[in-house]
Order: C-alpha cells, then structure tokens, then sequence
C-alpha cells in the first residue's frame, strides 16, 4: 500500500480525531490528541507498522508531546505520529503491549518529561536515580546546581560577521562567565 | 543481610515488584564488573543456577546529552556525539550530521560523501574487533583480545593520521568532512585491508573452529525474529534471528547504494549466531571499503554551508546503521542555530531492553556470554 | 643411586658409632631431603611464573617480562615474590581465622608431599613406596580440603560457592585420573615409581623407546585431560575464573599467603607431569643412562617441562568450559573412555 492509501485508511477510520494527516514522500505526518493516542497507535500496528523506531517526548511550551517513530519490515512507508498531551496533568496510554521496545522509551520519557504512561508494567524512572525530583528536560526545568551556559560572545560575534561588518576588534575584557553556584549543603 | 531481608532498589522494594517470595537468590553484577561492559548494573533472580529473572539498571553514564544539545548550535553538538558510543565514534557523527542535513536539504559533494563510506566501515572493523576481543575474554580466551586489539591499532593508526585522535575524532562537519585524507592515507589504508584479510581465518582457527567456545555459546540467548521486531532491536541482533533488514541495504543512505555487499543473516536466533554475524560484517565492510577507494572522486570535502547553520523550522529522524545497530537522530529545529528538541535513538539502548527476555532460563554462566553478545555501550544507553 | 646410599649409610655409622639415637640422624636426613625438595620447587615454581608469562606473551604477540635483571627478565619472579613478601597481611573481619590461615598452608602441603615418590634420576627418590602412585594421588587428593577451606572461611558467598564448584570438579575428573593411570601399573605389574621407570627402559626395534604412551596412547590424554582439571587450569578454570559471575577461592587472600597459592598451583603443575612423565613418557630413561646415570635427570626434567610447555600452551589458546559441560565431560566422556582403555589394557595383558 502506498503512503496515500494508508492516509485514506486512517482518515475513514478516525476522521476529525487525526487532527494533521499528511504524506510526505514516503513519511505520514499524523498528529492527534492523547485520548485518541493509542487507538491510533493499535490501527498503525494492525496496518503493518510492526517496527517502533523511537518513542520521544517534545517540551512545546504550552503542550508536552510523545512523538512516535514507527516503519514496516516490509513496505517503505514510514510514520511520524505526534500525540499532543496536556502539560498540567500528561497522561497518555502505554503502547508497551503493542510494541515491547516501546517499555523502555516510556520510561525515558517518563523520566525527562513526566509523561505518565496508562498500563505501563514498569512504570519508574531510567535513567536518573529513582528519587530524583523534577522532570531535567522541560523547558522550565530548574536546579540551583545547573550552570548557567554561555558563549563567550560567540553568538554576538558570529551575528557581526555574518551582517557583513567584518571582524570585530578582540574587546579588552572578555565577558566574565558567572561565578558557579555553591554546591549544596551536604544531606543529614 | 540475610536471605529473607527485602532488597531496596532506591525507594520501591524488590519483593513487592517481583510478587514472588524471597526463596530464591538474588545476586548483583555490577556496576564495576569486569564483564559488564561498561557501568551496567544487572540484578539477577537465580532458582539455584538458573536465571530467572534479570533486571538491568541503567544511568550510571547518564551526561545530560540531550539538554546540553539544546543549548549548542549544530556545529557544536558534532564533538558530543563522539562521546555516546564512544566505540564507534565516527558512525555517531555520521548519523548526526546526515540528520542535520536532511533537515536543511543540504547537498554533499561526492568526495565527502565516499569519505564518510570508507571511514565509517573502517569504524566498524574497529568496533566489532573489540567486541570480539572482549568477547573472547569473557569467555576466558585471553589470546584473541590481543590478536584482535593489534588490528585494532592498526585501524586507529589510520584514524589518528587522517583526523590526529585515537578516538572521538569529531572529524565530519555538516555538509561535508573537516579535512582531506594525508598523503599516503589511501596507499596506508589499502595496506591495512591486505593485512586484515588473512586475519580472519586466523581468528576462526582460535575461536570459531572451537569446538570449546561453540560449546559455550550455542544455544543460549535465544530471540526469535518476530519477538526481536516487536522489541526494535536491529543490527546483528535482528539479522542474527533470522530477519534480513540492514538499513544501507533496506533504506540507503548517503552512497551506500552504489557498493555491492551482502548482508549476513543467520537464523540460529543465539549468541553464536550473533558471532557470526559480526565476524562476516568485517569481511563485508573490507568488500565496502576496497570499492570506495577504488571509486574515490576528486574534488572538494565540504559543500559550502551558511557561517551559521540555521535549519528551517521543521524535524527529522534519520536512522543510520551503526555497528550495533539502528541509530537514529531525532531533531526539532524551530528556526535558530540551536535545536529545539535532539533527541539520540541509541540501537544499544533497545537491544538491551530485550536482555531479560533472553536471559530467562539460562544459566549463571551464560549471563556474561549473552550479554558480550548484546554488545552494549553505555555511553549510548545512558548518553 | 649407589653414591647417596653409602653416604646415607655412612652417616648412621657414624653417629651409632658416637652413641646418637638412630631419631636423630633421621630426623637429620630428613630435613636436608625435605629442604632440598623445598627449595627446588621454589625454584622450579620461580622459573615457571617466568617462563608462563613468557610464553603467554609469545602466543599474543609480545615481549612479557624484559627489564628485570637484565637478560629477558629472568628476575621477574623474584621481584614478584619480594614485593608479596611486603604486602599488607589482610584477614577479612568476620572470616574464621584459624581456618583462613590453615588454609594456604594445607594446599602446599599437599602439593609438597606428593614430591616424595617422584623419580628425579636412577634411584633419585626419596621414598621409593611400594605403593608410589597410590600415595601421590591420594595425596593430591587433599588439596580439595584446602580449597574448601579457602572458599569457607573467607565468609564471602562467591568464594564459597568457587570453592565447592573447584571441590566437585576436582572429585569428578579424579575417578578417570585414576582409571588412566591403572594402564601402565597393569603393564609393569607394580605401582612403584621406580620400578614403572625401570620397566620403560629398552627400546622396541632398535629405535621406539618402551615408553608406555605408544600402547597406552588414549590414557595418556585422558590422564593429560584429568590432569589439567585437577591443576584448574583453563580450559577447566572455573574455580578462579575472574570475569565469570564467581570470582574464584582464593579472592579474599592478599600478599604472601596469595603467593602460597600460586606456588602450590605450580608446584601441583609439575607434579602432574612428573607422574605423566614417568607413567607414560619413561621417566628418566632417554639415551646414556648407564654410561652416565646423573643424565637421566636432564631427561626427566626435559620432558616434565615440555608437558608443562603444553599445558602453558593450551591455556592460552582455549576458552573456559562451563561448568555443567566440565561435569558433563569427566563423567560421560572421560570416565568410559578411561574405563574402556583399562578393560582393553587388561585384556591385552592377561591374553
């Protein structure tokens, strides 16, 4: 079946609940909402997109997202499905009883986003110690023991160079990186 | 602590997970072992010497890669994917920068391109060597780790003359390489693949063609194919069970469809079969290797790219083959030099995820042989 | 020899002569006996740590030890033993200390008195036991107490159960040694050492030595196998195997009583391939032995180390075995062949 027919598939099978659906080359660009997350997921699977690639969360400010990467074995079609997940409280069904790669990337995102995953069987943090508080790859994700970034002036200098007005003069005080925060007071 | 003490794991107690009762032995591995391959921690349930029950705890090596790449620009990111599977260094750049690529719709000129083919094989041979070698000494073959580094030394010779690093080379940039092969590289390089080609059957007379080390390894580890789909494990994992999917083959990318190689596919379905996936890859990648240095145009190693590289708004997940299997780049650009969302689908990452599936009813000692067989690098499961 | 007996007697004379109890030159002479033993399997052990990490290097493709004294290394040894010697002497807190110090201590004895009843030369034993191979194997038998009392009282469960594993390989493959070795003893019709050496001597058509190994080929490397099993080395290393999930016995020793395992490994290595040696191989019988007799000494030697050189060699190019496959080969493979080459032996013999 090609990409097109797929999409048709999907659009009788789910009409307004697929709130994006487009094929762009071999790549169907779904986009739905949490409620309708997994249905969408089981008729992919039962269409033949039998392989998760990737299972990952997206931090969009006002919305979290869990983006589902999934291919065929069989056919070159591909699918790129974004599920849309309330930022305030995100649950969404676990896919782990579709595809069993999908056990361990639910617990990533779990991990960095908060994600929660409905009849997810192991359901606990992965990478980070399980009592670690916070969510590190939120947007608005804080630790007084994170270091600012900075560039040096890299991203000043590059900006002159690239309007044109050739290099500009070595300033006689690079700007000082921010003194680091003292470590925490040591627990207990 | 006594047998019937529950054990902690952070704050959720073991018993209560499991469900089951505190009959049977739980022993620790890792995560300093010398067998695990990195700080890996296993926690194996034994009934006597059978595994039943394993549970892999990972983040020992976790370095925040994914946030640290939303605060660099593209060219920044390429030294940190050195650092993921830090083994096979110049397949994570490849993988990385073809993604960036995709998303800018930037072309690459056909040197680089035959570039990134000769050094990202020539890093498989590496890779798989040491994986090999450190097989071989899991198993307690002391000799063919020493056989298998000597070679291995003679591929990061080559790595160190055309990029100066050992390892971590960060040698591709987006939109071609940073720099052009020496003088006497290609004629070097064409030494090391006449010297590499006896080496196998060498390495076969010591560990393939013993009926000791086939003992071992027969058997255990079993995955059949469909199982091994539906945990999206790839690479020799997936062809050793059986299923013929290698994406230079299956989905080409950069000039991979231009080389004829075959694809080793066994159907043992257990670590032996992995072992000879592996050991064919190398023959396969020399075959690879030869033709693109026969093949090799002239012409320039970098396309020119905008002095920052600022990607449409838009993704993109690309997935290359590494020597381990399915590595995929996930990125979100949303318009500035610094991606919005990077997110690394680790092949090591979704091989391991299957180790409790294949290690049931295995025994204690089988544990570290099927697990050399996963050929995991924590760099990249945990990144 | 004849030379060292009437020494010997002499000696007896001598002190009966200024009215000595016969304990005290006994005692006398058994001490000098003892201590030449002693030191020559200190020297013999030396030599063998050196020359392992020689020809382990050789097989990989490198040097091994080259800047100790010199010449290839050749003090590498005695480095490693000093530097043993003045290591801190560490007992774990909660082990059974008596018992962790008996321990080393039982396993060189055992390899030690083995030595009694080694044929070095033409009458260079120190007993020549009636019942020689009898004794040695029951004695090398007790280095499995040791080992248990290693694994035990370190009060560490993977010590334990490397110890009980190294105990129930060390009993399995010790009922096919004996079976093998019974092939020569029903050829020579005697279980003295001696003797068994003296039967080997001669040569069949002019040029093939009498040794047993040509009509006794497959006891041999069942003998050979069993041996190996019983010295635990690889391919049969499960007992000290480090990267296996067990770590071995002795991982609670540090220092010298370390060092007295190791010896009492090497010094078990070449008891072994003494008794191979002088089953199977013919001892010291080799050409010149009556014009010369101290030449048969350089034979015995010669030949204990090439077995020795094999059992080197094969270490370093195997793989270990696992454990249920060790047992699985010592008692369904081994032990019928062993069994079938003694019915067939017996046969031979009695037609």
């Amino acid at each position: 079946m090609t990409p097109e027919q797929f999409l048709e598939q999907l659009r009788t099978q789910f009409g307004a609940a697929l709130t994006e659906a487009e094929a762009k080359g071999s790549v169907l660009l779904l986009t739905t909402t949490a409620d309708q997350g997994y249905a969408v997921c089981k008729a992919l699977h039962d269409l033949g997109f039998e392989y998760l690639n990737c299972l990952s969360g997206v931090d969009w400010t006002t919305h979290l997202e869990v983006v589902y990467d999934l291919s065929s074995l069989h056919h070159a079609a591909k699918v790129h499905l974004r599920v849309k997940v309330d930022r305030a409280d995100p649950l969404v069904r676990s896919v782990s009883d579709l595809w069993k790669a999908a056990n361990w990337h639910e617990r990533e995102c779990y991990d960095m986003f908060g994600v929660r995953f409905d009849g997810h069987p192991d359901h606990r943090r992965i990478l980070l110690s399980e009592d670690w508080v916070g969510f590190p790859l939120r947007k608005d994700y804080t630790d007084e023991r994170l270091v600012p970034y900075t560039d040096y002036g890299l991203e000043e200098k590059q900006a002159k160079t690239e309007a044109g007005k050739g290099a500009p003069k070595p300033t006689s005080a690079a700007p000082k990186p921010p003194a680091p925060p003292k470590p925490p007071a040591p627990a207990g | 602590m006594s047998m019937t003490t529950p054990i902690p794991i952070g704050t959720q107690v073991i018993t209560e997970r499991l469900g089951e009762t505190m009959e049977e032995m739980y022993v620790n591995m890792g995560p300093q072992h010398p067998s695990t391959h990195g700080v890996l921690r296993l926690m194996l349930k034994l009934d006597g010497e059978v595994i039943t029950d394993c549970i892999p705890y990972i983040g020992y090596l976790h370095r925040c890669h994914e946030k640290i790449g939303e605060n660099r620009n593209y060219v920044q990111i390429i030294p940190y994917t050195d650092r993921l599977d830090y083994l096979a260094s110049m397949a994570m750049n490849f993988g990385y920068v073809l993604s960036v690529e995709r998303l800018m719709n930037q072309e690459v000129p056909p040197r680089a391109e035959y570039m990134r083919v000769i050094l990202a094989e020539l890093q498989r041979i590496a890779s798989h060597l040491l994986w090999l070698g450190t097989f071989g000494l899991d198993l307690g073959n002391f000799t063919i780790f020493i056989y298998c580094f000597r070679e291995r030394e003679m591929v990061l010779d080559l790595f160190e003359a055309v990029s100066g690093q050992r390892l971590n080379y960060a040698f591709y940039r987006i939109g071609g390489m940073a720099m052009d092969f020496p003088d006497g590289w290609i004629e070097q390089c064409r030494e090391f693949l006449t010297w590499f080609k006896p080496r196998i059957p060498e390495y076969d007379a010591l560990v393939t063609d013993n009926i000791l080390f086939q003992k071992r390894i027969r058997g255990i580890g079993v995955m059949d194919g469909p199982t091994a789909v539906n945990y999206g494990l790839s690479g020799p994992m997936l062809r050793a069970s059986g299923i013929n999917w290698d994406l230079r083959r299956n989905d080409p990318y950069s000039v991979y469809d231009r080389f004829e190689f075959n694809v080793p596919v066994f159907d043992t379905c257990d670590v032996w079969g992995r072992f000879l996936v592996r050991r064919q890859e190398m023959i396969e990648s020399v075959k690879i290797i030869e033709q693109a240095l026969e093949g090799l145009p002239s012409g320039d190693i970098q396309a020119k790219v905008p002095k920052t590289i600022k990607p449409a708004a838009g993704q993109a997940y690309v997935r290359t083959e590494s020597p381990r299997g399915e590595l995929g780049f996930y990125l979100v650009s949303d318009g500035t030099p610094k991606p919005y969302r990077y997110k690394v689908r680790s092949p090591a990452f979704c091989n391991l995820s299957a180790l409790t599936e294949m290690m049931r009813g295995c025994l204690v000692a089988d544990a570290v042989a099927i697990l050399g067989s996963v050929d995991i690098v924590l760099g990249e499961i945990d990144r | 020899m004849d030379a060292v007996s009437r020494a010997v007697e002499s000696f007896y004379g001598l002190t009966t002569a200024w009215g000595i109890p016969w304990l005290i030159p006994a005692l006398v002479i058994m001490t000098i006996v003892v201590s030449i033993i002693l030191g020559y399997i200190s020297v013999a052990a030396m030599f063998l740590i050196w020359w392992e990490r020689k020809i382990s290097a050789h097989i990989q493709v490198r040097f091994g030890p080259m800047r100790v004294g010199g010449w290839h290394g050749w003090a590498q040894s005695i480095a490693d033993g000093l530097k043993l010697l003045l290591k801190e002497d560490i007992i774990p807190s909660r082990a059974d200390k008596v018992v962790f110090v008996l321990a080393p201590v039982v396993v060189f004895a055992a390899a030690l008195a083995g030595y009694v009843t080694i044929p070095f030369g033409p009458g260079l034993i120190v007993r020549d036991l009636n019942i020689g191979i009898l004794y040695m194997v029951a004695i090398s038998s007790l280095t499995v107490v040791g080992i248990v009392m290693a694994g035990w009282s370190s009060n560490n469960k993977y010590a334990t159960l490397g110890a009980l594993r190294s105990a129930a390989q060390a009993v399995s493959y010790e009922v096919p040694l004996v079976l093998s070795l019974l092939g020569p003893v029903i050829l020579a019709g005697t279980m003295s050492m001696g003797r068994l050496v003296d039967a080997q001597g001669g040569t069949w058509l002019g040029f093939l030595p009498r040794w047993y190994v040509f009509p006794q080929i497959v006891g041999f490397l069942v003998y050979f196998t069993c041996a190996l099993a019983e010295c635990n080395r690889l391919p049969f290393d499960i007992p000290e195997a480090e990267s296996e999930l067990v770590a071995g016995f002795h991982v609670e020793y540090s220092g010298m009583r370390f060092a007295i395992f190791f010896l009492a490994e090497y010094a078990n290595m070449f008891a072994v391939a003494a008794i191979a040696t002088t089953m199977f191989l013919g001892g010291w019988q080799g050409p010149l032995t009556t014009q010369l007799p101290l030449i048969g000494v350089l034979w015995f030697l010669l030949k204990c180390y090439f077995l020795i050189f094999v059992m080197m060699w094969l270490r370093w190019t195997l793989n270990r075995l696992r454990v249920d496959q060790l047992m699985d080969f010592a008692w369904k493979v081994l032990l019928p062949i062993a069994f079938a080459n003694l019915v067939i032996t017996s046969l031979v013999v009695a037609l």
